[in-house]
């Protein structure tokens, strides 16, 4: 049994999915995509079930890729039953994805998590209630305590076996009718397997429909939360809203029937906005000529077969919802045979309600939210919150930002002496390695070339990895759970918006200071491919510890500290100025921060551990087989003496810069990792006394040569995952003729000094 | 006026989300629409965004957007 995990972020799904499948569970790509979705089995009343772990999302109207390919997902069907993970302290607005679910009339189970937040707000929930007014169980957990978890998987396994089916929400009567002509036709064209089949519905399931476990139930609910099939059936097919339907202004729909005549004494009442609104409507186009669907008894059920066996999924009115709420030019540009049907749709609710149809039907839906929210929640005065004192210090105007730059300051500090820790042992260790294969082996032979090329690379990406690369993952993904990450996109905003991107992509480039790849990885929270891609590449400028490690040794040691801070001075100006051009080459469309400010939680031991396994093993897979097979080849070259052959090749390069001819190399070495350059650099020139063979001008061009071209190998890769090779190949070129350009201006500058 | 120019701590009712889809689609999955009740709780400084209370959720929004919302001060 299949079983799809949805909620909103922060709704406290991973931690409910974390606590019975766990470990043994994989992260899983969306085919042809990178968003990511976490599956796992987990065994529950004897029974092994499937859970799906999809991304959070809002709502299934998606803004975001991430969004989009979550609710292609749950469209496409292969699931038995969902699991809707609230956030309890959030129920006004979780219910929101929840009404959405419901349209999708397939088995669901409201998991109402975080019931002790909700309580420390001061808010109690009458789940009885709510569960006879959604007509779909709902479970109380707190599944960071792991309280209710086995019981929202048992109703799921029930609900799942029972075949009971919910009933979708009526939240936009004036939408109902129209609504309900769109869906016929959607579903003529759906039988028909016309060229109007929408996006997701590319896997079309058919599934039987047994009787509703819950109807029960539902004969409690109010008039404006009605069920729309109960209401039909037990007034005799007439929907108790259609009359005031009836009334409303004329609409291209009614015209054709003879309901016209009493059009303008209601038009009179819904003011001018309404009549111009007549005036605009769209000719309705011949396919699409409605009978008189408004007619009394020939009002069409959005779900024409209820009583058959059989039904199309996504049901035909969920589809009509979408279609409605979806941005008409999109329909134009990417459904063109959609389009007038849409269209006409579209300026017939927008012509009922007085607003854009999308509108219409949010805002109804959140108004029933609301509604619902007061029926089944009482909030009392909330218990005083340390929280909000907390927020005063972390998001104040002044103390915001040193509470920011400790923050960051401290996590670096502690990151980089916990790494040089287990840096210096692991490469001694490999270093042993390598002294004994020397003794088996042919230390002369191409074979033992290559194994110590092989042994090598191992070790250095062991020798990233393990000691910087996982107290980073921890930490980042302990800032990301306690919720302090949103506070920095909040502080970082407007300076942000200099660069070309919003406060969330601060992220990225903080981390990037750390090392160049989770920072790319990061970028993946970003809502466009433009923001991706800036992101990404002014996360790539930023030095990382590696280039650090050059920077320091060579400038700093031989120039002073002093030129070293200087270089990043000058790197934060040069990373200004490149988010700005490229916000004009490729100009913003989003309209800026919308972001939901998260309540502090402490983060959940199991959470942070999962959290850092997978993205360790996704930079594990990536980067390793890139850095020993590089080092290989690199070893190969080294014992052929291949060298001369690439110094030659590179010696134009290293003329324009003035550098010495043998530092070519170094540089093909830098860009398998980046403090590679500097041993190598050491060992190209025969001596550690760089000074005595460079002039201190040599030194600093290429110090800030490596500090600006290529990024290494392992984020090389990371940058075609996650933005493909055409923007890796550009993002290179950019790099490269900008380390130029960086490198030619400090040596004019030093010439004229 | 619009929500960017209200002042802080004031308790505010939302009247209108100007600006095309896109803009009322995001603050429709934020669950921000017409009607609701909001408050300024801060604003970051050089004109960044504002962090709002609706109902319990806290949600930072930038200027632009923050401009977009047409809004009075409830008594």
């Amino acid at each position: 049994m299949k079983v799809a995990l949805v909620g909103q972020p922060n709704s406290g799904k991973s931690t409910l999915f974390n606590a019975v499948a766990g470990y043994r569970s994989l992260t899983s790509n969306f085919a042809g995509t990178t968003v990511e979705y976490t599956h796992g089995q987990a065994r529950v009343g004897g029974e092994v079930l499937e859970l799906i772990d999809l991304p959070g999302l809002y709502s299934l109207t998606p803004t975001s890729p991430v969004e989009e390919v979550s609710r292609d997902y749950l469209l496409a069907g292969d699931w038995d039953v969902i699991v809707n993970v609230l956030d309890a302290s959030q129920l006004a607005r979780s219910l929101e994805l929840t009404l959405e679910l419901l349209d999708l009339e397939s088995p669901l189970v409201v998991c109402l998590n975080m019931m002790d937040e909700a309580a420390r707000k001061g808010m109690t929930i009458d789940t009885h209630a709510l569960q006879t007014a959604l007509g779909v169980p709902v479970v109380e957990a707190i599944a960071a305590r792991g309280r209710g978890i086995i019981e929202t998987f048992r109703t799921a396994q029930d609900i799942a076996s029972g075949g009971s089916r919910p009933h979708a929400f009526v939240y936009a009567p004036e939408a109902e009718s129209i609504l309900a002509r769109l869906a016929e036709k959607i579903a003529e064209g759906a039988l028909e397997c016309g060229g109007s089949t929408p996006p997701w519905n590319k896997a079309q399931q058919e599934r039987s429909i047994k009787p509703p476990l819950w109807s029960d139930a539902q004969q409690e609910r109010g008039v404006e939360l009605l069920p729309r099939n109960k209401a039909q059936e037990e007034s005799g097919v007439e929907p108790p809203h259609s009359k005031a339907l009836r009334a409303l202004p004329c609409t291209v729909l009614d015209c054709s029937s003879n309901c016209c005549g009493h059009g303008p004494a209601v038009e009179g009442q819904q003011g001018p906005r309404v009549t111009t609104a007549v005036a605009e409507l769209p000719v309705l186009p011949p396919a699409v000529s409605p009978p008189a669907a408004l007619h009394e008894g020939q009002f069409q059920s959005p779900i024409t077969n209820h009583q058959s066996q059989l039904a199309v999924f996504p049901p035909p009115r969920f589809r009509a919802l979408q279609w409605v709420q979806s941005d008409p030019r999109q329909v134009r540009r990417e459904e063109p045979e959609m389009a007038p049907m849409v269209e006409w749709a579209q300026a017939g609710i927008a012509v009922r309600t007085g607003q854009p149809a999308d509108a219409a039907i949010s805002s109804a839906r959140h108004a029933a939210c609301l509604t619902l929210f007061e029926r089944v929640a009482h909030v009392a005065r909330p218990r005083a919150d340390w929280r909000e004192q907390v927020d005063r210090l972390a998001m104040h105007p002044v103390w915001g930002y040193a509470v920011l730059m400790g923050v960051f300051l401290g996590f670096f500090r502690l990151i980089f002496d916990v790494g040089k820790l287990g840096e210096d042992r692991i490469l001694n260790l490999f270093d042993a390695l390598v002294a004994a294969l020397a003794q088996h082996m042919n230390a002369q032979g191409a074979l033992f070339a290559a194994a110590k090329g092989a042994v090598l690379g191992t070790a250095g990406a062991v020798a990233i990895v393990l000691p910087y690369l996982l107290p980073f993952l921890v930490g980042l993904a302990i800032l990301e759970d306690i919720g302090y990450l949103s506070r920095v996109g909040y502080l970082m905003d407007a300076a942000m918006h200099r660069l070309g991107l919003h406060g969330t992509a601060t992220l990225p480039i903080l981390v990037g200071y750390g090392c160049s790849v989770p920072a790319v990885m990061a970028t993946r929270i970003l809502s466009t491919r433009r923001d991706r891609f800036i992101a990404a590449f002014l996360a790539v400028l930023v030095p990382c510890s590696a280039r650090m490690t050059v920077i320091f040794a060579l400038v700093g040691f031989y120039l002073g500290a002093n030129y070293a801070l200087g270089i990043y001075a000058l790197n934060i100006l040069v990373v200004a100025v490149a988010g700005h051009l490229l916000a004009l080459i490729w100009p913003e469309i989003s309209p800026g921060m919308l972001m939901e400010v998260p309540a502090y939680r402490v983060p959940a031991p199991r959470v942070v551990a999962l959290k850092t396994w997978w993205r360790l093993r996704e930079f594990v897979l990536v980067a390793f087989p890139l850095l020993v097979v590089g080092s290989v080849v690199l070893s190969l070259v080294d014992f052929y003496g291949w060298q001369h052959g690439i110094n030659a090749a590179l010696s134009p390069l290293t003329a324009l810069l003035g550098l010495p001819r043998s530092v070519g190399l170094t540089l093909i070495f830098g860009v398998l990792r980046k403090e590679l350059s500097l041993l190598m650099l050491m060992q190209a020139l025969g001596t550690t006394h760089v000074l005595g063979v460079m002039t201190a001008a040599q030194i600093l061009i290429f110090t800030l040569f490596v500090t600006f071209y290529l990024p290494c190998m392992a984020t090389l890769a990371s940058m075609m995952r996650e933005l493909g090779w055409r923007l890796t190949l550009a993002a290179s070129a950019a790099l490269l003729a900008l380390a130029i350009v960086v490198s030619l201006a400090a040596r004019g500058l030093m010439l004229l000094l | 006026m619009n929500l960017y120019e209200a002042g802080d701590h004031a308790e505010l009712r939302i009247l209108l989300i100007t600006g095309g889809w896109e803009v009322r689609r995001s603050f429709n999955q934020m669950g921000i629409q017409p009607g609701d009740r909001v408050r300024v709780l801060r604003r970051a400084p050089f004109g960044g965004p504002l962090e709002i209370d609706n109902q319990g959720t806290h949600v930072a929004v930038g200027k632009q957007l923050a401009e977009k919302i047409r809004v009075e001060v409830l008594p």
